[in-house]
């Protein structure tokens, strides 16, 4: 690992200023992907802007939405009364990823800016146009069982690892962001970006900006959800796919529903077309399957990873199934 | 007067547990020297050419760094000299890669350059400074292209009697012509150790002919022969020491590359040396369990008596060693069938060198043999239970000798009755536990039951206690507390008295700890050892103890800590006292297995899985809800840490049969799984509760003590017993380990 | 000042010129070729080795450090290498495998994944401060008497970790006990042994 400068502001602006005008700075807060991601030399930043001591970890009621600042720990907001309260998917998401330790470090800032785990990202002697553009991809004809089936592009097929954005994007969360231009709003499904020609590029957000809270509206979805995830082992693991399902529900009718996956694209992925299909129709498998049917449609596979078509579907289904406890 | 407790068998706690939950237990990579420097190892981006030109400029400018160190400055190692066999040839297994000798790169990730530095922050820099450039070669690191050339071991070809050699009883591949009859193929894919404490060194030269290693190693004493021939040294000039191992599995069996580069290393800086292996370095520099392709052909009468079987393999090893392992031993002894056949292949790729892993490769042939004998039981509608028992050996039908002890049908009913087989259904897919599909299955294991060759000493010191002392290791199973307590019984003292001393390659010589012998061998050398210091004792005090002035050696006798002469009560002497006396109270004994026992009778230990699953019948998860594990492996000597290994072995087997394999990019030859994130081991979360059940009863024929062996037959036939659960559970039959979720659903 | 107020000390010119040349090296060192500046053999190690550092207090099992480290020293180097506290063990350096656990401010922690001037001012407990003197922590005792391990070496960070997950609360059930065990792997595979431990302790209502 290079040797780097190490400051700590405790003052937003002064963060903002540190990394805004040296573009090898970067921000850090918990450190569980840097630190991991410069030990390999996948990430080689020459000054860290040390995040910690700002103060932004609170996680307040802000009229009709919950702000939970940009540092709040994940195990913070995985059992805050309020989150558990008004957005349990959010609590179950989070407990879904890492382990204790590791939600005891991450923030939500970080955990939304973590990088892909994708293997030839990782290792420096492999191709990867995310980590040296140009270079070519390794997964598009190489091992790609853990990748891509949605919105990817033939520079990249890497997925966002994140479990907590899978359930933000579907609580229609916004980020509230700083930056030396001042302050913006993003809507959580316009934050990560598809790789397109840029996969370098995991996020919309601009050089020096800082992530300094995510504001989760109130909703109906305080009962019937669910935060399925497929992996290789019963914990600690990336998710072979996963899916938030969220749902409301009159008597047996669904009167609202969002539905979201992680590990099948470059950003956590909203499946609105199949939020409509359920809408007005009973809770029942067989609404649910028709559903997943249209949360399908577009999909593509690699030559290792066909088996998330068929396990896609069916973890829709088995995540409506488990919300609406039928 | 008090009688001592019994401890052969006594659950009695780790003495070495304190030092081991208050961080106190130091491993290789934890002893402090004066001017410690640290190493990190560069390793090649190719799997197959020649180090065409490789700059260390940057690297050697760097801060803090007292060395870089390549095959074109690397000094002049004795034992690397050629040998003057023929090149062409691969040596057998046993000798390290000659690291920095020559500009090949034989598989990727091969060391290529060690970097020293005075802190390990400036060592890991440094090491990314060093470039290298190749001349690339054509690899080949793909198993099923590599099969196509694969050939009988150089051993087998040499000695038609080699357990590597093909075997044949009965007629050649006579399941062919049968009308009910199996065939079919099973993959193991490559399986990483990962023991928690990556392989790690510190290396000093005290003087110019004079080396210490603190390394993690399996065998103190075959570590020191390794590297007093590297540098042509009298063994007695190399102290290894391993107090601790941090797990190994057999990943210390070998002598590696990185230890002998962190040795030059130390010899080129003149200080210590630590060097601790990255996770990435662990998949390619300390071996692994091969990749294997197995084919098992299997027929039967329709009453479910197997009338042949024939069970093939090739397994994965190096260019430059040949690997070879028991893959077929387990077949050819199990299951009476009049006719058998097994041919063992191995093929070479440009990858690094295999290495046993846990059960080795009876682990992997029990994964084919006992999923062939459920699916055989299937075919013939038959319960795999009720189809082993019909072809139950009573004597060994490949040796054809009486076995020494076998109680496996005493594990059968044991198993069965703890997992409650009778829930079981012929049929798959028949129980259901909501959106769980719940199955059983089953598995045997069986493993030599091997005793070697141990020197032990034993002493009594003035204050009443008696130190033993042999080179063996521990690596997890708790060897020194067996050894405390076979010695406390055997001695007439509290476990509290007896200090048994290991990890040193200068203590009494012993071999390596695998294949499941420890106990069996050091066990019984202690057992020895003890006896022959009471011989000692009774030595002394008939010579010289005025309480014993008028007694003969045989009169006196030991117990409790005291000698005693015949009934006189008043004659009561505790064992130290004799130190007031001249003559030393020191053995040091040779133990080995002695008669023919071992020409005689077949010595094996036996076990049983039985393995209750739970299946997703959407997303193909699959939890292994509870296993009981049975086992007839003779004594036991400690209940809570032999049943802690079968636990521990059957967590092992859960991670073959559900979530280990390592993966290469054949495009690059090189593995794209690098650490835990992509190759799993088993979490808490994927233990369930697993009940042991021990036969416990002795096997003499092995040695006095009656053991038989844990290690191996603790994971051997727990990935098929849950791989035939699951086909129980779902109706699929998967061959190809591990049995992730995208082959289920 | 300037947009940096908390930065801490020898963030001198000095220090600037070196990082500058080390950022050079870098850039460098991550393009392939067959030569890398010769600038990078000119660092003077002495001037370098006066700047990569800067001061760092920690508290660590109640002793206070004043240390000065280099920023990329991690956590579990510091206290591996610099205090001698190895009882913290490196298993895997990525935060996979919990061997590294111990507590910062009460939390448990991966030390691998943090740099230890990120704790400027906190404080540390390592399997080392776990015991009272010479009588071991309930969790310890129960470890022992339970066989909670075999190698030994993923032991400190499971016994950390477990009077964690203790005190969090999370020790309501086996099955919840696994689950907040999972950060921390045993390859010897004692985990019911360490689970039966950890329920003894709860059970047992002493105060961890």
């Amino acid at each position: 690992m290079n040797q780097f400068q190490y400051v700590r502001p405790t003052k937003p602006q002064a963060a903002i200023d540190a990394v805004a005008k040296d573009a090898n700075a970067k921000f850090i807060a918990g450190g569980t992907n840097l630190v991991d991601l410069m030990k390999r030399g996948v990430m080689t930043p020459q000054k860290l802007v040390d995040i910690n001591r700002l103060p932004l970890a609170k996680i307040e009621r802000q009229g009709n939405t919950l702000r939970l600042g940009a540092l709040a720990l994940n195990s913070a907001v995985a059992n805050d009364a309020q989150v558990r309260e008004r957005h349990p998917l959010l609590s179950l998401a989070l407990n879904a990823g890492a382990s204790p330790q590791l939600r005891n470090m991450a923030t939500v800032g970080g955990n939304m800016l973590q990088r892909t785990r994708c293997t030839y990202f990782y290792d420096l002697s492999m191709p990867c146009n995310k980590r040296q553009p140009g270079t070519g991809c390794g997964a598009l004809e190489g091992i790609n069982r853990m990748h891509a089936i949605f919105g990817f592009s033939d520079k990249c097929i890497a997925v966002h690892p994140s479990d907590m954005s899978v359930a933000l994007v579907a609580l229609d969360a916004t980020v509230l962001v700083s930056g030396p231009k001042g302050n913006r709003q993003l809507a959580f499904a316009d934050f990560h970006r598809l790789p397109g020609d840029t996969p370098e590029r995991d996020s919309n957000l601009e050089p020096g900006e800082l992530i300094t809270a995510v504001d989760v509206p109130d909703s109906p979805f305080t009962k019937h959800v669910h935060y399925q995830k497929v992996r290789e082992r019963a914990s600690y693991a990336f998710a072979l796919l996963s899916v938030a399902a969220a749902l409301d529900l009159d008597g047996n009718t669904i009167k609202a529903a969002r539905l979201a996956m992680g590990g099948v694209a470059h950003k956590p992925w909203r499946l609105t077309a199949a939020e409509q299909v359920l809408v007005g129709k009973p809770a029942t498998e067989d609404t649910f399957r028709q559903a997943a049917t249209v949360a399908m449609q577009g999909a593509k596979a690699f030559k290792h990873n066909a088996y998330k078509l068929r396990l896609a579907p069916n973890t829709i289904v088995q995540a409506l199934k488990t919300a609406a406890a039928v | 007067m008090k009688t001592l407790d019994k401890q052969i068998g006594a659950p009695m706690n780790r003495v070495d547990g304190h030092q081991k939950v208050t961080g106190a237990a130091k491993y290789s990579a934890e002893y402090e020297l004066p001017g410690m420097s640290y190493g990190v190892l560069v390793g090649s981006t190719i799997a197959k050419g020649r180090i065409a030109h490789i700059d260390t400029k940057a690297a050697v400018g760097a801060p803090g760094v007292l060395a870089v160190i390549t095959h074109l400055n690397s000094p002049q190692v004795p034992g690397f000299k050629p040998t003057g066999k023929d090149p062409s040839q691969p040596q057998t297994v046993g000798g390290p890669l000659k690291i920095f000798h020559d500009d090949k790169v034989r598989f990727n990730d091969q060391p290529i350059a060690l970097v020293v530095a005075d802190t390990f922050e400036r060592a890991r820099y440094a090491a990314r400074l060093v470039m290298a450039h190749y001349t690339q070669e054509t690899h080949q690191t793909n198993m099923a292209a590599g099969a196509k050339d694969a050939f009988l071991p150089t051993s087998a070809q040499k000695n038609p009697k080699s357990p590597m050699a093909d075997y044949q009883r009965g007629q050649a591949d006579a399941y062919k012509t049968a009308a009910l009859k199996i065939e079919q193929e099973y993959v193991i894919p490559t399986e990483m150790h990962h023991p928690m404490e990556m392989q790690a060194i510190t290396a000093h030269w005290e003087a110019p002919d004079r080396l210490t290693i603190y390394d993690k190693t399996q065998g103190t004493i075959g570590t020191r022969r390794d590297f007093a021939k590297e540098w042509n040294l009298p063994e007695a000039n190399v102290q290894v020491i391993a107090t601790f191992v941090g797990g190994a599995f057999g990943n210390a069996l070998h002598s590696w590359p990185h230890e002998s580069a962190a040795i030059i290393g130390a010899k080129v800086v003149g200080r210590p040396v630590k060097l601790m292996l990255t996770r990435e370095q662990m998949f390619t520099q300390v071996g692994y369990r091969p990749y294997t392709w197995q084919k098992v052909g299997m027929s039967a009468t329709a009453d479910g008596k197997i009338t042949a079987i024939t069970h093939e393999s090739i397994g994965q090893t190096s260019t430059y060693e040949e690997f070879t392992e028991s893959t077929l031993a387990q077949t050819r002894m199990m299951y009476q069938s009049p006719n058998l056949t097994t041919r063992y292949r191995i093929a070479a790729l440009d990858v690094g060198t295999p290495i046993w892993m846990r059960g080795p490769g009876e682990a992997t042939g029990a994964f084919a043999l006992e999923s062939a004998m459920d699916e055989m039981a299937y075919l013939l509608k038959l319960d795999p239970l009720e189809f082993r028992l019909r072809n139950y050996t009573d004597q060994d039908p490949e040796k054809n000798r009486p076995w020494s002890t076998k109680f496996l049908k005493e594990c059968y009913r044991a198993g069965a009755e703890r997992i409650g087989w009778t829930k079981r259904k012929l049929e798959p897919g028949a129980l259901r536990d909501g959106d769980w599909l719940v199955g059983y299955g089953m598995g045997v294991g069986t493993f030599g039951a091997h005793r070697g060759a141990a020197h032990v000493s034993a002493q009594l010191l003035p204050n009443g206690t008696v130190v033993l002392q042999c080179a063996t290791t521990d690596i997890g199973p708790g060897t020194g507390t067996a050894m405390t307590q076979i010695a406390a019984d055997t001695l007439g003292l509290p476990p509290e008295k007896i200090r048994f001393e290991l990890g040193n390659s200068g203590f009494p010589q012993s071999g390596s700890q695998g294949g499941s012998s420890t106990v069996n061998t050091v066990g019984q050398a202690v057992q020895d050892a003890c006896m022959a210091l009471k011989d000692k004792l009774r030595e002394l005090a008939a010579a010289g103890a005025p309480a014993f002035a008028s007694a003969k050696k045989e009169d006196v006798a030991l117990a409790n800590g005291y000698l005693t002469l015949g009934s006189n009560a008043a004659t009561r002497v505790p064992y130290a006292d004799l130190l007031k006396q001249p003559g030393a109270a020191l053995v040091n004994v040779e133990s080995k297995p002695t008669g023919n026992d071992g020409q005689l009778y077949s010595m094996y230990s036996f076990s049983v899985h039985f393995a209750e699953v739970r299946v997703h019948a959407l997303t193909g998860e699959v939890r292994v809800s509870k296993l009981v594990s049975c086992a007839d492996a003779g004594t036991i000597i400690n209940q809570k840490t032999a049943a802690n290994q079968m636990k521990g072995g059957a967590v092992g087997g859960i991670g073959m049969a559900l979530m280990e394999h390592a993966i290469i990019d054949d495009r690059y030859g090189r593995y794209v799984t690098k650490d835990f994130a992509d190759y799993h081991v088993p979490v808490h979360a994927d233990a369930p509760a697993v009940e042991v059940y021990f036969v416990n009863q002795p096997d003499l024929h092995v040695n006095a003590l009656g053991t038989k062996g844990i290690g191996e037959i603790a994971t051997i036939g727990v990935a098929p017993a849950i791989a035939n659960a699951i086909f129980n559970a779902t109706g699929k039959r998967v061959r190809e380990l591990p049995i992730t979720p995208d082959k289920l659903v | 000042m300037n947009s940096e107020p908390d930065v801490p000390a020898n963030h001198d010119e000095n220090r600037r010129t070196f990082l500058k040349q080390s950022s050079l090296l870098t850039a460098l060192a991550l393009v392939p070729g067959p030569v890398v500046s010769a600038a990078a053999a000119k660092l003077d190690e002495r001037v370098a080795d006066a700047f990569e550092k800067i001061p760092l207090s920690l508290k660590v099992n109640g002793v206070k450090h004043k240390l000065s480290v280099e920023p990329r020293a991690t956590l579990l180097d510091l206290l591996r290498e610099q205090l001698h506290l190895t009882g913290t063990k490196k298993g895997c350096d990525y935060g996979q495998c919990g061997a590294c656990t111990v507590h910062v401010d009460g939390q448990r922690v991966n030390a691998c994944l943090s740099f230890a001037v990120m704790h400027d001012g906190q404080e540390i407990t390592t399997i080392e401060g776990l015991a009272d003197g010479d009588k071991l922590h309930p969790m310890q005792e129960a470890f022992v008497k339970h066989d909670g391990f075999q190698c030994g070496y993923c032991t400190p960070g499971q016994i950390m970790s477990a009077v964690a997950c203790v005190r969090e609360g999370h020790a309501g059930s086996e099955g919840e006990i696994r689950e907040y065990m999972s950060g921390n792997i045993c390859r010897c595979g004692a985990y019911a042994n360490i689970v039966a431990a950890i329920q003894d302790v709860k059970q047992g209502g002493q105060k961890v």
